[in-house]
């Protein structure tokens, strides 16, 4: 049975299902960096989605839906951006506030603009571009897994390794690094903590929305109420599960994806669908535990030696 | 607060006008549709809900635990109150209490679970209890569609709630609001007092001010922390057996999924009002109208009623950017306002 | 010798205070300029103005004979102004020299050079005998090299006029020592310092040369080889100024507090309270000294019920209390004046009143059943304000709108309002001005004659010394040595303190 359950498929739909995670959370891990808690990405990458959507319906056009998203998601960013960083408000209570407002914004306009509820599928069958690298895609078990992904599932894997160089590299990362540990500290030395927040908040905005537009339109092609469900929240633990280290959070991702695929593999198998649903967030709930645990047993094991 | 009313009305109506309709007659369908005539009675009962999670939102806020659980605890023991009230016998008046005692036990347990990680294993309730609202979810639909279910129905539902069971509405006001009105009313009441006055209101709000304060004084940080969570959770279970004893009488999924958005509006009206039960209860009764008013808006104007959702949560995004009025409890200003202190570090903008 | 740095007439006020009242400074090229007086006289404020952290309402700053407006710290840097505050402001998880090099990185096209970054480092530090290692954690680090790679970053930015805004606070004797050897190594080498203090024999073995402010004003320019420290110190505080003396302590009473085998671990698991024992009798104050670090925090939050006993007992009154919850401590008759007051003594956001409700909550004089005596609790509120001269318009007002000072007060009344047996008080003076000092230091004596024991951890050796019957000496989460402070003095102590006479070893 679980030579059915595992096998070379479902490590495709492992990667298709972690590539809207990841690309939220790297987001979410340049703003925890910047130290900005950021907690309004399901709101981005809902709002995202929409936009996707509504801009593949009025111009056809895969790269129109794609800016569309990172719009929608930078707007949103900048409402956190003005209210966090510029008027020092509460972080996480204006992230639950996105949140929500995504939701109202997006139900709101579904009906006043396509006058439908529920869903909606745009005209044309825009995908998100799919790229099938030539040689690469037909290497056995690989190939299909990593080399036939849509350009969003390339930028999402790639911007793992981009993302550690740009921290740990380069100038602008080390100040980002310094902004979000002491901003007054690097202040004084004259870098100015709200263009790094601010820039880093409006980064996740894009991440998340283009999330939202992989999500809306790297596979079906549909926006329904709702469609992050949850998503954008299990970005938020993988960055926590990662420790915002750009390989920690890939590996917290692939942990997600892993639980995704396996859950509609089980649903395939007859298990009712609700089991699909819990799992992602059941499997997140018991690895923040154990990761809490597995921290402290590892420091007792290396203090024994010290 | 002002300000922020006028920013969220403005980009509403800005909204309104570019998606083609006409901002000053949805506003005044909004209004007199949410706070006259028939639609008043409709906002107060729409306040059941609304206030009750705003309550159950205050008492973990204003001791700085951020409860992100409510829906969770809202559908959990709404489905075991309901059925309770379906599978007991006995006289109604014993079942209803017995339900409602249920329900609020059964929020109350949900909402442990991630005051026990914090507590226990320093996972962040924030996340947890928020995550916890997806499994919350899939649990509740499950159940009513398996074990629970009317073989049978067309959708996922349990079975009717015996009218002997159901919460009954007031005799007077012409008939459509639950007596629970007249209990949220009372909860307003006793947490206002309880709040200002008990040393357990003292005890918590010092645990909101400052978490080492209140350890280094004595307070039984843990135990404060699980007792407002169980507290905030069983209020939450209450709402939801409400919600199905007092209105609909069966425990639709679909349905209950739906009314999942009170957990939110609550939050934001506790946002708005400070967490003090007073304000909340106004809070309420504006945010209920607003809703109540939508709908009345999309029937006469084709507007719809998700208008009033994304005001609110403008309202708030408003409030907390301090657009105006802080949304922190506000305090005189002595006069010893001197050179600069030694400044401290955060590492998060704006920690709670 | 040139002039380096000229002050005219710097004004600064703060809604009701006047924290800079035309004050002039003259500091010449390859000279340390001790700026003293009291906490409040306006020292920080000066030094935020001069350094761009807050704008002047009046006066010019000149830098090289050139006025200069800064409007960030920034523009002082650009200028070669340097400074070193008392909280550092580095980052903790980068490297030493990620730090030094932050901002002004050797880089290629925005890629760190960081082989150069380490060399550049290392070669400064060589230079100035400031050891440090480039490559280590800023978080993993000392005190005292945390003050080194500040001087480095300064350096690095080629600072010509460094402002040491108090820094041998955190040092021991020695440590204290080999920076002076710094600065004047620094000094020689034609740099300009500014260094504040309100320590007079620290002013007296370094200056070159003195300005002492007082409210705001700069009052006296002193000469270190023609003035004495009772002249600074008139000038400073306006008047003579006699240290409270402990005087001679009352018969000693039984065992208050008992401490056996007691171990705590750190965040690492490490042992940082290893094996320590201890009694402090009713009637004696008890004085831990020690570097940062070396377990004395974790000792007194041990001691409190703020973490987590590994092994050992704590008997408070004849009751075991190691296994008792904070409250349960207090009840058994402990008070605590903690070192981090902005944060764990006092809650910013609550009223004054309510601060000073604290641990009394739950006595019967303040609640009846569930509910708080409102009368009882805003008379306590009341009386504690005026016996504590606590300055603030009503006890309805935010605790977060005091000064340091008042804020201290509010804690302290609290604390010793309970007439408890045993009085912790951890760091009661660190950043209070000397009127506060002095009232803090009465009443712990007072509290002392009355039959309290009083456990006393403070980083100001002179303060143990005039307070302490008997000094516990803390090195590396050991008591290292037990000293009578009439028999020693700072030197002996501080050898003690960085480990260099440890019995046995």
């Amino acid at each position: 049975m679980l030579a059915q359950l595992v096998d070379m498929s479902l490590w495709e739909s492992v990667v298709r299902a972690l590539i809207p995670v990841l690309l939220a959370a790297i987001g979410g891990l340049i703003c925890e960096r910047a130290g900005v808690f950021q907690i309004s990405l399901e709101g981005m990458m809902l709002a995202g989605a929409f936009a996707a959507v509504a801009a593949a319906h009025v111009t056809g056009s895969a790269l129109a839906a794609a800016a569309a998203a990172a719009v929608a998601g930078v707007l949103l960013s900048l409402v956190l951006a003005f209210g966090a960083v510029s008027r020092g408000g509460n972080a996480i209570v204006l992230g639950v506030a996105i949140n929500i407002l995504a939701v109202g914004l997006t139900s709101f306009l579904l009906p006043q603009l396509f006058g439908v509820r529920g869903s909606f599928q745009p005209e044309g069958g825009v995908r998100i571009l799919r790229i099938a690298i030539p040689g690469l895609s037909d290497l056995p078990f690989i190939g299909p897994v990593l080399f036939n992904l849509s350009i969003l599932g390339y930028a999402a894997l790639l911007l793992v390794p981009a993302t550690w160089l740009f921290l740990f590299r380069t100038q602008l990362g080390l100040r980002l690094r310094g902004v979000g540990e002491r901003p007054l500290a690097a202040e004084t030395l004259g870098v100015s903590s709200t263009v790094y927040r601010y820039a880093a908040v409006v980064a996740s905005g894009v991440l998340a929305g283009l999330a939202g537009a992989q999500l809306a339109l790297g596979n079906v092609g549909v926006f329904t109420e709702g469609i992050s469900s949850g998503r954008g929240w299990i970005a938020v633990v993988a960055v926590m599960l990662g420790r915002a280290h750009p390989f920690g959070v890939l590996a917290a991702c692939l942990l997600f994806g892993f639980t995704e695929a396996f859950g509609f593999r089980l649903q395939g198998q007859g298990y009712p669908v609700q089991i699909t649903d819990a799992l992602p967030f059941v499997v997140t709930l018991v690895a923040l535990v154990i990761a809490r645990k597995r921290f402290r047993r590892l420091l007792d094991l290396t203090a024994s030696t010290v | 607060m002002t300000v922020a009313l006028v920013v969220a009305f403005g980009l509403g109506a800005v909204v309104i006008a570019l998606t083609g309709g006409d901002p000053l007659a949805a506003f005044g369908e909004m209004l007199t549709g949410g706070f006259t005539g028939s639609g008043l009675r409709n906002t107060l009962s729409r306040m059941i809900p609304i206030v009750g999670m705003a309550l159950a939102f205050s008492l973990a806020f204003r001791s700085g635990v951020l409860n992100l659980g409510g829906e969770g605890q809202m559908l959990m023991g709404a489905l075991f109150g309901t059925m309770t009230a379906i599978v007991l016998p006995g006289p109604g008046p014993v079942v209803i209490v017995a339900a409602l005692l249920v329900g609020a036990a059964v929020g109350a347990l949900w909402a442990l679970l991630p005051a026990l990680g914090q507590t226990k294993f320093q996972v962040p309730l924030l996340i947890t209890s928020l995550l916890l609202n997806y499994v919350a979810r899939a649990t509740t639909s499950y159940l009513v569609r398996y074990p629970f279910g009317e073989p049978g129905a067309a959708f996922a539902s349990t079975v009717a709630v015996p009218e002997s069971n159901r919460i009954p509405d007031f005799p007077f006001l012409g008939g459509g609001i639950s007596i629970s009105l007249f209990f949220v009313f009372g909860l307003v009441a006793l947490l206002a007092v309880v709040y200002r006055r008990s040393v357990f209101g003292y005890e918590t709000a010092m645990l909101g001010f400052s978490g080492p304060f209140a350890r280094y004084g004595g307070v039984d940080v843990e135990r404060k922390t699980l007792l407002v969570m169980a507290s905030a959770g069983a209020i939450g279970g209450l709402v939801g057996s409400h919600l199905v004893l007092g209105e609909t009488y069966r425990y639709i999924d679909a349905d209950m999924i739906a009314q999942t958005g009170f957990a939110w509006t609550g939050l934001m009206v506790s946002l708005l009002a400070a967490n003090r039960p007073v304000a909340i209860l106004l809070a309420g009764f504006f945010f209920a109208g607003l809703q109540i008013g939508g709908f009345a808006m999309e029937r006469a104007t084709k507007v719809s009623w998700q208008l009033a959702e994304m005001i609110q949560a403008l309202v708030i995004v408003a409030v907390v950017s301090r657009l105006g009025l802080t949304w922190r409890r506000r305090r005189k200003l002595g006069e010893e306002v001197g050179p600069p202190q030694p400044e401290m570090e955060t590492a998060h903008v704006g920690e709670v | 010798m040139t002039t380096e740095l000229e002050l005219r007439g710097i004004t600064k006020r703060f809604p009701g205070v006047l924290a800079c009242d035309g004050i002039d400074l003259t500091a010449r090229r390859g000279e340390i300029h001790c700026i003293v007086g009291e906490n409040g006289a306006g020292k920080t404020t000066l030094m935020s103005i001069l350094y761009g952290l807050i704008p002047p309402d009046e006066g010019e700053i000149l830098v090289r004979g050139e006025p200069v407006r800064f409007h960030s710290p920034l523009d002082a840097i650009r200028r070669g102004l340097g400074m070193v505050h008392q909280a550092f402001k580095l980052f903790p998880s980068l490297t030493v020299a990620e730090n030094v090099i932050f901002r002004e990185e050797p880089a290629k096209l925005g890629w760190i050079d960081r082989k150069r970054a380490v060399a550049r480092v290392q070669e400064l530090a060589d230079a100035y005998g400031l050891a440090v290692d480039p490559t280590a954690v800023v978080e993993d680090l000392p005190v005292g090299v945390l003050q080194r790679v500040e001087i480095l970053k300064a350096l690095y930015r080629h600072a010509s006029i460094l402002i040491l805004d108090e820094p041998t606070a955190v040092l021991t004797p020695q440590e204290r020592d080999r920076l002076f050897d710094v600065m004047r190594r620094l000094r020689d080498s034609g740099r300009t310092i500014l260094f504040i203090t309100h320590k007079l024999a620290e002013v007296m073995s370094v200056a070159d040369r003195i300005t002492v402010l007082r409210n705001g004003k700069a009052v006296a320019e002193l000469d270190p080889a023609t003035t004495t420290p009772e002249e600074i110190s008139r000038h400073m505080t306006g008047r003579d100024v006699e240290p409270v003396r402990a005087g001679a302590p009352t018969a000693l009473g039984d065992v208050v507090l008992s401490v056996r085998s007691l171990t705590v671990r750190g965040a690492h698991s490490l042992p940082v309270v290893s094996d320590v024992s201890f009694d402090v009798r009713a009637g004696e104050v008890v004085g831990i000294a020690a570097v940062a670090g070396n377990g004395q925090t974790e000792l007194i939050e041990a001691i409190a019920g703020l973490r987590e006993i590994e092994s050992g007992t704590v008997t408070l009154a004849g009751v075991d209390i190691t296994h008792l919850d904070v409250a349960g401590r207090r009840r058994a008759g402990m008070s605590y004046i903690p070192e981090d007051r902005h944060r764990v003594g006092t809650a910013a956001a609550a009223s004054v009143s309510e601060n000073l409700l604290m641990g009394y909550q739950r006595t019967d004089r303040m609640r009846r059943g569930a509910w708080l005596r409102r009368r009882a609790v805003a008379d306590h509120a009341g009386r504690l304000k005026d016996e504590f001269a606590i300055k603030v318009s009503g006890v309805d007002v935010a605790a977060g709108t005091l000064s340091g000072g008042n804020l201290q007060k509010v804690a302290l009344a609290r604390e010793m309002a309970h007439d408890a047996p045993l009085i912790i008080a951890e760091q009661p003076t660190r950043g209070v001005d000397i009127g506060a000092i002095e009232f803090i230091h009465t009443r712990l004596v007072a509290a002392r004659d009355r039959g309290a024991a009083i456990l006393l951890v403070s980083a100001e050796l002179s303060e143990i010394q005039s307070l302490a019957t008997r000094i516990l000496v803390m090195f590396e989460g050991r008591i290292v040595a037990e000293l009578d402070p009439d028999r020693v003095d700072e030197a002996e102590i501080g050898l003690h303190m960085t480990g260099g006479k440890v019995a046995g070893a």
